[in-house]
């Protein structure tokens, strides 16, 4: 036990001091920020504003999905914009052509969506690396012909319109009555909550052992097989909740909203805030989407600045912005706590 | 009647599938070397054909051209890997981040030369003007001909370098192994150098005789047509040059003839299709070797 | 071991200073982004219109400036087409500008918004012109989807958007803020089936569209108008849809040659038509094609070559016209922007006379009067007389083009 505390006097940068220092009032640093974002209608912002907010708030959304399949588990895809079309359509659909509710169609549409990367994560058992990538952008492309084409069911070329706003009691979600930021707030922090929660447990370190070194994993027992589908899958099904989302924000989608274009921006969103880290898909999504809105100036130089920020990126600082690694002290859960308790002195390495 | 259209749709299948092959010889290039799938490479064919297209401009001929656009293109491959893929390799980063950065630099080129060119598509002359050729009631374009012939002479000299001179040699080794070439004596950036100007100029190439044959360059032109190579590569086993020939054919064909039988709107798919179905039945490919798939 | 434990903090407080700076840069950056956004003025890079007006010492501008938004792909694949968009408008107001501008004296202030031709950067491009609480009226959207996107927006907030270039059917229907000024599909067909059946004379008809809203919706049109005209044993030989942006069209035109087409409507832009002509021409050189006013541009000319010889379209706007008013238009604009007039462009700019007349009219720019005055305006256009119906669609009559010698000229039958 002492040695855990004589490690935690060893940092001293910034980053240690930010650690700590959010570490020891994580409460009130949690209620400040909450009540920021919670006040953020009452400064009167336009509807354009709040517009892009509730846009950071999806790709947040959209980011911490790609995360848990290129961040912690180290499957690259290039295909999301499929499954993030598959869960706009579906959650459309059967809420202008069955009357579903918002939450219950989003729901659906989530589960069809985690069902898809199922499938697509099957192929994932045999291939590797950049061969994955490229079937994922096969997928992608793949679901766009579909939706092009499958006339009866997704309306062909002329897409879906009119797709209704969420209603809660009644009461229609707009973005003139805020509903829809709210809307926004709660599905980012329930998936930010639920990601963590993933993260966090066995499942998530198994991902993260994969990540590390595949081989390696399966050694220690961890069935990467199945694994790797499984981020397939809860990748997807996050995915899909901002599809169907976005559906109902935008209110008129086809083919055309879910281009190739739409997948380099979620993996950039991921490789801009930092693979495998929660605060950067935030930092990420807030700068990609911010950034065409305020460099209009730049106008048409602002794809090659897209460009140039992922190789800058990869030659400067892979990790992302926000990528650094913790520098806290590792805190063991208090089953741990109390199992180490109970064995008097455990083993422990020499290289603290 | 059928029979004829039958037939028709695989010999237009048949010279499309040419063109896959010769964009896909790139990506089988630089993968055969650094084990990476350059993203960009699509973009490069684009480049390539707006060089020709730029050089087309100063009035020596189309011929000549495609030439000069041949060492331009080369060039920018080997810009590409020094300025962004050399300093990855000296890092030893996560090949992750290989990938990520040909996704980056393709998104540079195809930006740059819509601003440069304009995002419209420009007509290109002809390389190739010569009559229609009819055999026993088919009709074959002489330019879809010629571009079977400029290629197949060109997969001809890319087999040779590699195996007949010394460069492919050195090439060949660092196929093997890279540590052991550089300790035999190698200079392995040079070949990885090397390589990416012939992936470029291969592309360069591809672009000229396709523009020509299509008369049609537009900075876009890359996207599918990189895809469908790529597809076309991973099928005749990535890496290697008859393979990347028989890959293309086979998209290139089946392509028509799904345009033929379900839809021309379903063309784009079979490619992926294809794809998908190869890498879960043979991950190898085709021709491929083995122990190549773990990347 | 000494040496190493004394080397050690150094190290650590480097990168961590360079972790901290990098933190504190992102940060800021992000803060500035934002602010950003907010600050709205930053982000217009659009230069005013006004040029023209001020150096021709024109009487000065009482009041603030009229503001009309241009919101069209600047940058990405359909540039062209926003860049068309957006020339026009600022020629129409300079016009207007150089004639003592509007409402007694206020300049016409022309504000360029990128949409890229997709819906998502529209909506919210169409939050932000609704924001700036001074726009009088929008130009624009390019596509019909991206037009349906906005559309909704600026009929929530009464906001007046006139379409160029959209053609999805249930466009105009979406509100009374709504407009367009591009042409109605099934008056254009009839006039193109008219052209490929009675003047040419051909009964076997194929129909290669693009797989787009409005290439869908067209061939439908021209197959249902087909049926509706057995009687002169016109008929349907084939149709295929191909992808727009696809280079080999060659399996469909296989296809239609082994039905025996002796006429093709292709239904698509320039950009399809010229390599449909090219490719078709190869395989059968006696093929005769009727394309749609969308390929009136003179990029067919220059994509097509000869191959595009004897192309014949219908057209509401022909830049050859004796109409003295559209002689001076199309020299004016080659004069400008060194390229003739499409046909959507000058729908962009009749888009602009138009609006700005029912401002003029309505003496005022609030939207409700402007939209009545809108609704019953009858403007003598470059691309002819206009009258909106009473969804918002346009009325307009037909000319017969043909290209001959490398030109585009009226055709004689």
């Amino acid at each position: 036990m002492t040695k855990l505390n004589e490690k935690k006097t060893e940092g001293t940068g910034f980053i240690f001091q930010m650690e700590s220092f959010l570490d020891k009032y994580k409460l009130p640093v949690c209620i400040a920020g909450a009540a920021l974002l919670l006040a953020v209608p009452a400064f009167g912002f336009s509807q354009y504003l709040m517009r892009i907010f509730i846009m950071i708030g999806i790709y947040s959304i959209l980011g911490m999905g790609l995360n848990i399949l290129t961040g912690y588990t180290g499957l690259v895809s290039l295909g999301h914009a499929g499954f993030f079309a598959i869960g706009a359509y579906t959650s459309s659909l059967l809420m202008l052509r069955l009357n579903v509710p918002f939450l219950a169609a989003m729901i659906c549409a989530a589960c069809l969506t985690g069902a898809v990367g199922l499938l697509l994560g099957l192929p994932s058992l045999r291939l590797s690396g950049s061969y994955l990538t490229i079937v994922t952008l096969g997928f992608g492309e793949i679901v766009k012909m579909i939706i092009v084409n499958w006339d009866a069911v997704t309306n062909g070329t002329l897409g879906l319109k009119n797709i209704p706003k969420p209603a809660f009691f009644g009461v229609s979600m707009t973005l003139a009555n805020n509903g829809l930021y709210y809307t926004m707030l709660i599905m980012v922090f329930l998936v930010a909550v639920a990601s963590m929660a993933i993260i966090r447990s066995n499942t998530g370190r198994a991902f993260q052992a994969i990540k590390e070194d595949e081989m390696a994993a399966t050694m220690m027992g961890i069935r990467t097989m199945r694994y790797k589908v499984l981020a397939f899958v809860i990748s997807a099904f996050i995915t899909g909740i901002a599809g169907a989302f976005y559906a109902t924000l935008v209110g008129f989608i086809d083919a055309n909203s879910f281009t190739f274009d739409v997948s380099t921006l979620i993996i950039s969103v991921v490789i801009v805030g930092g693979m495998g880290t929660m605060r950067g898909m935030f930092l990420g999504a807030a700068l990609l989407i911010a950034f065409p809105e305020v460099s209009r100036s730049l106008m048409e130089y602002r794809f090659v600045v897209y460009g140039l920020l992922l190789v800058v990126m990869m030659r400067f600082r892979p990790q992302g912005l926000l990528g650094w690694k913790s520098q806290m002290p590792y805190k063991l859960s208090k089953r741990a706590k109390a199992l180490l308790a109970g064995k008097n002195e455990p083993a422990q390495t020499a290289n603290g | 009647m059928a029979e004829v259209l039958i037939v028709q749709q695989v010999l237009n299948g048949l010279a499309l599938g040419m063109a896959y092959a010769l964009i896909a010889v790139g990506y089988s290039l630089v993968f055969g070397i650094l084990r990476l799938v350059n993203f960009s490479h699509g973009s490069i064919y684009a480049f390539g054909a707006h060089a020709a297209l730029l050089f087309v401009g100063f009035e020596f001929g189309v011929l000549p051209a495609i030439l000069l656009s041949m060492v331009c293109t080369g060039l920018l491959g080997i810009l590409i890997d020094k300025a962004a893929l050399e300093p990855l390799r000296k890092k030893n980063s996560v090949p992750i981040a290989a990938l990520i950065t040909t996704i980056g630099v393709s998104n540079i080129i195809q930006n740059l030369l819509m601003i440069w060119f304009g995002s419209e598509k420009k007509a290109f002359p002809a390389v190739f003007n010569l009559p229609m050729i009819e055999i026993g009631g088919f009709r074959i374009q002489s330019t879809q001909l010629m571009m079977c012939v400029v290629s197949l002479i060109l997969l001809l000299v890319l087999t040779l370098v590699i195996n007949k001179t010394k460069i492919g040699l050195a090439m060949r080794a660092t196929e093997q192994n890279p540590k052991a070439a550089k300790l035999m004596g190698v200079n392995v950036n040079f070949v990885i150098s090397f390589t990416f100007f012939l992936a470029g100029a291969s592309a360069a190439i591809a672009g000229g005789l396709i523009s020509g044959y299509y008369q049609i360059v537009y900075p876009g032109m890359g996207f599918m047509a990189g895809l469908k190579a790529f597809a076309a590569s991973v099928l005749g086993g990535i890496g290697s040059l008859p393979g990347a020939v028989v890959g293309g054919l086979v998209v290139g064909v089946s392509e028509c003839l799904a345009a033929t039988f379900i839809n021309s709107t379903y063309r784009d798919s079979v490619a992926f299709i294809i794809l998908i179905v190869v890498l879960i039945v043979r991950p190898t490919g085709l021709f491929g070797k083995k122990g190549i798939t773990k990347v | 071991m000494a040496a190493w434990k004394l080397r050690r903090p150094t190290q650590t407080m480097k990168t961590n200073l360079k972790r901290a700076l990098g933190i504190i840069l992102s940060s800021a950056l992000t803060l500035s982004l934002l602010a950003g956004c907010g600050g709205n003025k930053l982000a217009e890079s659009a230069a005013p219109a006004e040029s023209a007006a001020a150096e021709s010492g024109a009487p000065a501008a009482s009041g603030a400036p009229i503001k009309i938004a241009v919101a069209a792909p600047m940058t990405g694949d359909n540039a062209e087409y926003g860049q068309g968009f957006y020339n026009a408008a600022v020629m129409k107001a300079d016009e207007w500008n150089a004639k003592g501008g509007v409402l007694g004296g206020r300049q016409v202030e022309i504000v360029q918004y990128d949409d890229k031709n997709s819906s998502e950067e529209a909506a919210s491009i169409a939050q932000k012109i609704v924001s700036e609480g001074d726009i009088a009226g929008v130009i624009g959207h390019f596509a019909s989807g991206v037009c349906m996107t906005a559309a909704p927006v600026y009929q929530e907030n009464k906001i007046i958007e006139i379409s160029p270039s959209s053609s999805h059917p249930d466009y105009s229907g979406i509100g009374d803020y709504i407009f367009r000024n591009n042409t109605v599909i099934n008056v254009e067909a009839a006039a193109g089936l008219d052209i490929a059946v009675n003047d040419l004379g051909k009964k076997n008809i194929g129909i290669i569209s693009i797989k787009t809203d409005w290439g869908t919706n067209t061939a439908k049109i021209v197959n249902e108008l087909v049926a509706g005209m057995a009687d002169t044993g016109a008929k349907v030989v084939a149709h295929e849809e191909v992808m727009e942006g696809s280079d080999d069209y060659s399996p469909a035109i296989a296809k239609l040659d082994a039905a025996g087409a002796d006429v093709v409507i292709c239904v698509s832009m320039y950009s399809t038509l010229a390599p449909v002509a090219k490719q078709y021409k190869q395989v059968n050189p006696d093929i005769a094609i009727v394309g749609f006013s969308n390929a009136y541009t003179q990029q067919l000319l220059e994509l097509g070559g000869d191959a595009v010889e004897g192309v014949c379209f219908p057209v509401i706007f022909y830049s050859g016209s004796d109409d003295p008013a559209v002689k001076t238009y199309v020299e004016t604009y080659k004069e400008k922007y060194g390229a003739q007039p499409s046909a959507l462009t000058s729908q962009a700019y009749d888009s602009v006379g138009m609006l700005l007349t029912a401002i003029e009219s309505a003496g005022t720019t609030d939207s409700a009067k402007v939209r009545d005055e809108l609704a019953k305006i009858d403007y003598p256009g470059v691309t002819g007389e206009t009258t909106f119906n009473d969804i918002g669609d346009v009325q307009k009559s037909f000319v017969k083009l043909t290209i001959k010698d490398g030109q585009f000229a009226e055709a004689n039958f």
